[in-house]
């Protein structure tokens, strides 16, 4: 691994994760696992039909039900708003199999379904429509009169005089793309507690990637202020990208909560589980990309349309995520990008895990690896020749104080033995490389991307440190409190993280666009930093040397260079806490990018990835996957490892298996049955190169490592599975059926 | 609803608990003796997360096993694993190779990991596949899982071989 500096004693020591016991020993509490006095549970009643019209709601005989406390329709949330145009329950029109019309709250979970059994929908069924294409047709039915042709949102941007780089280009290939509905699959499903039982507080747990964001979005639909709405993170779950935005349980399980005055759970069943996630609809790329003679990109375009499904709760962001990611990996003089987001009448989709950015990375990816081909280059000396590099700004205007790509291109294609093997593989055998970018945090969502942290020192020298960052599995609170650790001298085990209550802990946007490392951990850097100053006026008095000149290290203070004339730690923050002044130490530091918009830094990764195809059954074996990665500073290098494990996993599980399948608008396979993921013996062996570049703005050096490396596994696992057959690929995932029927076209296959 | 009384034996300790005939194991573990480590997941036995271990040591679904089938036996949960004085081997090698994250799906994947090493003491990498291909985890990729599994193995069984007082060099 890289340059370790010296003088650093935790960050970069792999630790492991401090609530780790907790969760073997199974005393971690989730959602689900609350229970509060007096809680009843709710239940959600939805439409079965994919567009129809409301005739009529009788709630009679489900109120009459013994148990049941609670029912709610529109008309107890008339101007309750999800999204654009969308009220939190359905008047007159629904639009997609799950729409939701109606709610009730029992003593107990049986009562509840049979009180929602008891909800009598009259429906008047109305013509539907299901893919883009049809959609976009000029007769077809128009879902919402203000999306006029089914265009719920389109957004277009060049940078460059793009016509005229490409008319200036040597070459020029154009291809199409197409990536599936798809569905996170959470260990923890879908759950909310909301307890609205006083009508000036609102408490709500539930798993989230930003209790911020849904603590506003559920005071502004409620009609409550920000301070009204007391938001808990729990453990959560699993993340990847999609528990960023509130659902509409988030604001049912409230509602239910206020009419009936005692706190309610609502948690979804296996089915409404694959409706509720709002994971990834199906996208349609067009790349576009002109070079010079010397094979070097000049102009790119890209063209993105996404199945928005049918509603718009906050899906623009996919737009602008995955559009951005056009300008990371090469250096560019012209661009072009045109996206656009289409109402069918399919499940409101959202994000699924790497954001779109990962799923667009699949089409670009074989993209560029077929343009390099065509113009008779190996795709390794193609990208090593176009990759951004440190110092660079791109066409955005970001800049990149730190840029491991080329050193991760040649590193992982050296261990993968690529030159050996790169058009040398005997049939059905295939390599692939994939390259990719990720942005350490992202301004946008507010005019700040601002990240706070307190820590409080006890006088025997424990912390505890107060964070809003949720940690969804990705050890952020234990790198948190490393971070803290280091500049403390302390151990990350002094440290108790405290994190996910709006009402105690302090503002953090979340734990989304990769921001948790670099601006919660410049943050809690800022908090240590001011707690240490605050420590060091003690110690500096009983050493007798400046406080400037104090070096905190091991549990001790010491001038700098001299350790024999140290004072416990314990001693110093004793002696501050026990003075005659009393004095508290409490540190307090917030981190903002000075950037307008966007991020401050950029992780860079590569992977190879080698493939086995059968031609028999048409099924891929992933064989090996090496991965190389730039994460600027590995804060726990263990932890890092186990990120990149899990997002070649889910890499893989996307590009050769996840689709979610649907019928008129009805999802035919919501179960870990019907839905394939990668099971333990289908997994590859990975190798990990962590790249260390010590980013000049990141926390101790460090960015990113939380979708960085599913970017890359896609594109390298599809460019392997092209380079073993031997023909283009354009659609994902690729399932055995796709892999028979390109070796149907190509007549008998080889042995 | 009518109610029965069944008598259950969890982690040790005798319950007489009243089920309904349609309570599952994890109803009533979860909601009738407040043990919600093993936590509720699909609830229809595809992604494990519910996993405990039968009288046999066997790995049980815990979401299909009606209540009242399990009357007068005996089970473990994820809270009868470690015991006051630690982690068991299976967890402390979770814990070290970083093999649990968000840990929905840990308490499911220890118990599962745990029925297999006590069934199977020197499980090849094919019966270890086959022991956690029903349980599914997206934080993990199953990699560190694998690496931890075979780490309890290893001192596992160092462990036994010191009881027989006779370890190898």
């Amino acid at each position: 691994m890289a340059r370790r500096k010296a003088e650093l004693d935790v960050v970069g020591r792999s630790q492991p994760r401090l609530d780790g016991p907790e969760k073997l020993a199974g005393r971690s509490v989730f959602t689900d696992d609350v229970v509060l006095p007096g809680m009843l549970h709710g239940r959600i009643v939805r439409s079965p039909l994919p567009r129809a019209r409301i005739l009529n709601i009788d709630t009679s005989a489900a109120l009459r039900l013994p148990g049941v406390k609670a029912v709610i329709t529109h008309a107890d949330a008339p101007k309750v708003y999800v999204g654009i145009e969308q009220p939190l329950f359905r008047k007159d029109i629904v639009n997609y199999v799950g729409d939701e019309v109606a709610a009730v709250a029992a003593m107990d979970e049986a009562t509840a379904i049979e009180a929602a059994r008891l909800i009598r929908v009259d429906y008047e069924p109305l013509p539907a429509v299901f893919t883009m294409t049809d959609a976009m047709k000029p007769d077809a039915v128009q879902i919402h009169a203000k999306a006029k042709g089914n265009i719920a949102w389109a957004q277009s941007r060049d940078h460059g005089d793009v016509d005229a780089t490409f008319a200036a280009s040597a070459h020029v290939r154009t291809d199409r793309y197409s990536t599936p509905a798809s569905h996170n699959c959470y260990a923890e499903f879908h759950s909310v507690v909301a307890d609205w039982s006083r009508p000036d507080k609102l408490s709500v747990w539930t798993p989230t990637q930003t209790a911020l964001l849904f603590q506003k979005a559920i005071a502004r639909a409620l009609g409550l202020t920000d301070g009204a709405v007391r938001l808990m993170t729990l453990h959560t779950g699993g993340g990847f990208t999609g528990r960023s935005a509130a659902r509409p349980h988030h604001f049912i399980a409230p509602l239910l909560s206020r009419k009936a005055g005692r706190p309610v759970k609502i948690r979804m069943t296996g089915d409404e589980e694959f409706i509720v996630c709002r994971a990834g609809g199906e996208v349609q790329y067009r790349f576009r990309t002109g070079i010079s003679s010397e094979g070097l990109i000049k102009a790119f375009e890209a063209d993105l349309t996404f199945d928005t499904g049918a509603y718009v709760e906050s899906q623009m962001i996919v737009l602008i995520l995955t559009a951005a990611y056009i300008h990371t990996l090469y250096k560019l003089e012209a661009t072009r990008y045109t996206g656009k987001l289409i109402h069918t009448n399919n499940i409101p989709y959202y994000f699924h895990h790497g954001g779109g950015i990962a799923q667009m990375a699949f089409g670009l990816g074989l993209h560029m690896d077929a343009l390099a081909r065509e113009v008779g280059m190996d795709p390794v000396d193609f990208h090593l020749r176009n990759a951004v590099t440190k110092g660079h700004t791109n066409m955005t205007g970001t800049f990149f104080g730190s840029c491991g790509l080329k050193e991760c291109i040649t590193k992982v294609t050296k261990k993968a033995g690529w030159k050996r093997k790169y058009g040398k593989l005997p049939p059905l055998k295939g390599i692939g490389l994939g390259i990719g970018a990720m942005a350490s945090g992202a301004k946008g969502v507010f005019k700040h991307d601002t990240s706070a942290a307190f820590i409080k020192v006890q006088d025997d020298g424990t912390m505890s440190l107060f964070i809003g960052l949720p940690d969804m599995g990705q050890s952020s609170h234990t790198a948190m409190a490393i971070i803290a650790a280091e500049v403390l001298g302390a151990q990350p085990t002094d440290i108790t993280v405290i994190a996910g209550d709006t009402d105690v802990t302090p503002l953090d946007v979340g734990a989304f666009t990769q921001r948790g490392t670099f601006n919660t951990g410049n943050a809690v850097k800022a908090a240590c930093l001011d707690a240490r100053q605050q420590i060091a006026v003690t110690a500096a008095g009983i050493l007798g040397v400046k406080p400037a000149r104090l070096e905190f290290r091991g549990g001790k203070i010491y001038p700098k260079g001299e350790p024999e004339k140290s004072l416990p730690f314990r001693k110093a923050v004793y002696d501050t806490l026990h003075s005659r002044e009393g004095r508290f130490v409490m540190g307090r530091g917030f981190y903002n990018s000075p950037k307008e918009t966007g991020t401050m830094a950029f992780s860079f990764g590569a992977q190879v990835a080698e493939v086995t195809v059968d031609p028999v059954t048409g099924m891929v074996t992933v064989d090996r996957v090496i991965a190389a990665h730039d994460v600027g500073r590995a804060i726990n290098p263990r932890i890092v490892e186990g990120q990149i494990d899990g997002q070649i996993f889910s890499g893989m599980s996307q590009v050769l298996y996840e689709e979610m399948l649907l019928e008129d608008g009805q999802v035919m396979n919501p179960s870990r049955l019907d839905y394939k993921l990668p099971r333990s013996h289908e997994m590859p062996a990975v190798e990990h190169i962590i790249v260390e570049t010590i980013d000049p703005f990141g926390p101790f050096g460090a960015k990113e490592v939380g979708e960085g490396p599913i970017v890359c596994t896609l594109p390298a696992i599809a460019n392997a599975v092209a380079n073993a057959l031997g023909v283009p690929i354009n659609d994902m995932p690729i399932t055995p059926w796709h892999i028979l029927r390109i070796l149907g076209r190509r007549g008998p296959a080889g042995d | 609803m009518d109610q029965h009384f069944i008598t259950l034996t969890v982690n040790g300790d005798s319950h007489r608990v009243p089920v309904a005939v349609q309570d599952t194991l994890v109803d009533v573990l979860r909601n009738k003796l407040g043990l919600m480590g093993t936590k509720r997941g699909c609830t229809s036995g595809s992604c494990g997360v519910c996993t405990i271990q039968g009288e046999d040591s066997r790995a049980v679904l815990s979401c299909l096993a009606l209540a009242i089938e399990w009357d007068g036996r005996s089970l473990t949960t994820i809270e009868g694993v470690a015991t006051p004085a630690g982690l068991h081997p299976v967890q402390q090698a979770f814990l070290e190779f970083g093999a649990v994250q968000c840990g929905a799906c840990t308490p499911g994947l220890i118990m599962t990991a745990k029925a297999l090493l006590e069934t199977n003491p020197s499980p090849d990498e094919a019966a270890i596949n086959e022991a956690l291909a029903g349980a599914i985890c997206r934080c993990t990729g199953h990699i560190k899982v694998k690496e931890a599994v075979r780490q309890a193995i290893r001192r596992m069984a160092a462990t036994t071989e010191d009881a027989d007082g006779a370890p190898q060099g």
